[in-house]
């Protein structure tokens, strides 16, 4: 039996052309028939849905309420996918009090207990529309079905239920989720999980620690990321363990952490880990020791300045114009660094924060001398450093590429 | 002599077969791929991605040379795009009109020191501005470059996100198309490093405070046309080759970018033609033989709106501008054919642009010109070659409706029903006469290219304030 190119090529240019001119005109009526078609269904069936809507939002609360007899609309599947979009989009909007309504709306209509069911017996996207709808409606009793669906084969629907458990922001999915992770590994993209985790794991962020001290690889890492989140001053002396980890996630997790904790601990923690040899443990520990707005950084921040990194220089810039008060001994210091880039970096916080006027009218008023204050103003006007002493920032300046 | 003539003809029928039968596979995978993207987006809610904390900051870097009449209304809407992380930095390129001042009134633009890098090679910067109405809004004001690259450039060593957005400053991006083009990144971060959102055809359509307020298909057949020519390229082309992680571009009106790739492999190529395949040839190259393992995506729904040409010299220049691009990324990247070093890439995706794409002007000259003298010498049997254009024009046909079916079943933003018949009526007359002045604009840029004219020419645009702006 020859190939099919065999066969083509014995049926010659000729002899192929004329099929060919016939299948192209069949296909070129069935796609217009499919397009005309579709569109008049479509414009029947969305003036239908509309009709509907309009008549049910006429009747919005009577049916929430449950004044308006269930069976009214549950009976007929059109009603009902109206019904319960509307309500899931309601879910969206609304403020407490509402969710409450809609909710007990849902649970006694069975509303949710039939997507429960869905996302336990359905397949493929029926089952992953049934598990966003699910996750709409942040009910507690949707958890164990979203668990379950964590298990199954395809990656869309373990997404969809990730989803849904993360929107529900309960310590229960989050258990849900740690025990499925930890049978499983991680079968998912990281960011998905690590957004889910720290939804759920917010109002009970201990329940993580035990998980990332188990952890391996990159689990360990977003674990680290998860905790670095959520952590809460209560979990002070469990992070700082993680402040010497050999994994540089975890350290810049741990200093991530430390910004939420006590001040007194966290300070010499962040004080160690923005020397770190890695540029994103130094910038967290940066932003950490910003966040802590305490005097006894500003050597710190100022060695931050002269980071080679360029986001460390520009998170230690902003973490030193929130010292609002001695602005013009830190722009004194901010100068004696001889580092160009230090120099703009500080300067462009200063201008982002709005903070250039009081910078000015600080130095009018401040004790430091006519030269001094004359000397300051002009840096602050050109943005460039003194030129009386030899820069030797400037063969880095020539060099930009090194000063990332 | 007519050997010769039998051979070259038969030659050109089954390398014009394979043309279609190329389309036509790809029709195919674009189709199921639109349709299993529309499942998967059901699993996802843009409003949870913008809740989580864990989505990514974005700067959008929009170049700027002589957009006056637009970039008060593009600014603005980039301005109310749906993200929570956004910086926006617009270079003006040395604009000898009053660019920076319409940006300076509308935006009260005031002079800063910002930190500004010279990581990728750019012109001089002359200036750098922060607006007091959104402080997220950063203005560079920078000697003319020549090129938008190079302008592109200026906004990346200003950029403080780990992710670019590069965007035309004359294009209008819909309210979550941020959120969108996001999405994919979302999901596996560490491997995919670019992402390309669909472009459409913005002229015809309303805009009102710089959103798009009603979507009409041109008035202009000249524009109509490009509308199916959009289409066809873009939800089908890009989205087929994307299926296999072969997507040698990403268009320049918008596409998103991790920012330390895009330094890493130099930035732009200032001096390039076709600066948005360039880009992407130089990624694919760099993280082939580094070894990584990546993905460079398309994503159909995510859209920007650009003018299109209204009128034909225009076109011609843009399409030859094109065409001159291809070849300008081609050749310098001509050592990755057939390499299996650089993979599906230089074994399938750059052979088919070589083959298809680059020699197709040359091979419909070819075509025509065989034609002719077979039909001379006496040798050309009429009915096949009656026969043989009817097949053309109807397979072509059902490619061009093919996409338009593609944007009824997905997106259907042409929800006015003349608006279709018309769109539909272009599937059928666009093969005469624009198919083969197309050809020999494509022809005048590959000619222009190896006489050494490698200018980067700006079009006349009227502006989005033209665009029916309420």
């Amino acid at each position: 039996m020859g190939s099919i190119f065999e066969k083509l090529w014995r049926l010659g240019p000729a002899a192929f052309v004329f099929k060919a001119i016939i299948a192209a005109i069949v296909a070129d009526g069935l796609l217009l028939a499919f397009i005309f078609v579709r569109r008049t269904y479509r414009k029947r069936f969305f003036a239908k849905r509309d009709k509907r809507v309009f008549e049910l939002r006429q009747e919005w609360d009577a049916l929430i309420c449950g004044r308006m007899s269930y069976d009214r609309w549950r009976k007929k599947a059109f009603d009902r996918r109206i019904v319960e979009a509307m309500a899931l989009d309601a879910f969206e909007a609304a403020g407490p009090e509402e969710s409450a309504r809609l909710l007990k709306f849902m649970r006694t209509s069975g509303l949710i207990e039939k997507r429960i069911f869905e996302a336990q017996h359905l397949k493929g996207w029926r089952r992953m529309r049934a598990l966003v709808a699910l996750g709409r409606t942040r009910a507690p009793e949707g958890v164990p079905a979203l668990a379950e669906a964590l298990r199954d084969r395809h990656l869309d629907i373990r997404l969809a239920a990730l989803r849904g458990l993360g929107r529900t922001a309960c310590p229960q999915a989050a258990e849900e989720i740690l025990a499925w992770i930890g049978e499983s590994g991680l079968t998912v993209p990281a960011l998905p999980l690590q957004s889910a985790l720290i939804q759920c794991s917010a109002e009970r962020p201990q329940l993580l620690l035990p998980f990332v001290k188990q952890a391996e690889g990159p689990l360990r890492e977003i674990m680290g990321r998860v905790l670095g989140e959520v952590a809460t001053p209560a979990l002070g002396l469990e992070l700082l363990q993680f402040v010497g980890d050999e994994r540089e996630e975890l350290r810049a997790a741990a200093a991530r952490a430390m910004s939420h904790t006590d001040a007194g601990m966290a300070f010499d923690a962040l004080s160690e880990l923005a020397e770190d040899r890695t540029w994103f443990v130094r910038l967290r520990a940066i932003i950490g020791i910003g966040n802590l707005a305490d005097p006894r950084a500003i050597p710190t921040l100022l060695k931050g300045l002269t980071d080679s990194n360029r986001l460390v220089r520009l998170r230690a810039a902003e973490a030193l114009v929130q010292f609002r008060a001695v602005m013009v001994p830190i722009f004194q210091q901010v100068i004696q660094l001889r580092d160009r880039y230090g120099l703009h970096a500080y300067l462009t916080a200063v201008e982002n924060a709005g903070l250039r006027e009081r910078l000015e009218s600080q130095l009018q008023s401040s004790n430091v001398g006519e030269d001094e204050i004359r000397r300051l103003q002009e840096v602050l006007q050109t943005g460039s450093l003194p030129t009386e002493e030899p820069d030797p920032a400037e063969a880095v300046a020539n060099q930009p590429e090194s000063r990332l | 002599m007519i050997r010769l003539l039998e051979i070259s003809n038969h030659a050109l029928f089954w390398y014009y077969l394979a043309t279609n039968l190329a389309y036509l596979a790809m029709l195919i995978i674009a189709l199921k791929t639109s349709a299993q993207h529309q499942r998967r987006l059901e699993s996802h809610r843009l409003s949870w991605l913008k809740d989580t904390p864990m989505t990514p900051p974005i700067t959008i870097i929009a170049p700027a040379h002589n957009e006056e009449a637009s970039i008060r209304i593009a600014i603005r809407n980039l301005l109310e795009l749906d993200y929570p992380q956004l910086e926006i930095i617009v270079v003006n390129d040395g604009s000898r009109d009053r660019t920076l001042e319409e940006l300076r009134d509308e935006f009260r633009l005031r002079a800063v020191r910002a930190v500004y890098v010279s990581e990728v090679k750019s012109a001089p910067v002359r200036g750098l501005y922060r607006s007091d109405v959104d402080s997220r809004l950063l203005v560079v004001d920078k000697e003319a470059g020549g090129s938008k690259a190079d302008a592109v450039n200026a906004g990346l060593n200003a950029a403080t996100s780990p992710y670019v957005c590069i965007v035309d400053s004359d294009s209008v991006l819909e309210r979550d198309a941020l959120l969108r083009i996001m999405v994919p990144i979302l999901e596996d971060p560490k491997r995919v490093v670019a992402v390309g959102g669909i472009v459409r055809v913005l002229n015809g359509s309303e805009i009102e405070k710089g959103q798009l307020r009603r979507v009409r298909l041109p008035r202009k057949s000249i524009e109509a046309i490009q509308v199916i020519e959009y289409l066809r390229a873009f939800l089908i082309g890009r989205e087929a080759w994307a299926q296999g992680n072969m997507l040698t571009i990403i268009s320049g009106a918008f596409g998103l970018f991790r920012t330390d790739l895009v330094r890493a492999v130099g930035g732009y190529r200032a001096r390039s033609i076709g600066e948005d395949m360039d880009v992407v040839a130089r990624m694919h190259r760099h993280l082939r033989e580094k070894k990584v393992d990546y993905e460079i995506r398309f994503v159909p729904d995510p859209m920007c709106w650009t003018e299109v040409p209204s009128d034909l010299r225009s076109l011609a220049r843009q399409r030859a501008r094109w065409q001159k691009g291809l070849l300008d990324v081609l050749w310098p990247n001509r050592d990755m054919l057939f390499r299996p070093r650089y993979g599906r890439i230089g074994c399938f995706a750059l052979p088919y642009l070589w083959v298809f794409e680059l020699f197709a002007p040359i091979m419909e000259i070819a075509g025509i010109t065989t034609i002719i003298l077979a039909a001379s010498l006496g040798v050309l049997s009429r009915e096949f070659f009656l026969q043989f254009m009817i097949f053309g024009y109807a397979f072509a046909t059902v490619i061009s409706i093919g996409s338009v079916l593609q944007e009824e079943v997905t997106y259907k933003r042409y929800n006015d029903w003349k608006d279709v018949v018309r769109l539909v009526s272009y599937c059928f007359f666009e093969h005469f006469p624009y198919r083969q002045l197309h050809m020999i604009w494509r022809l005048q840029g590959l000619w222009q290219y190896m006489r050494g004219d490698h200018e980067w020419k700006p079009l006349k645009r009227k502006g989005l304030a033209s665009a029916r702006a309420q």
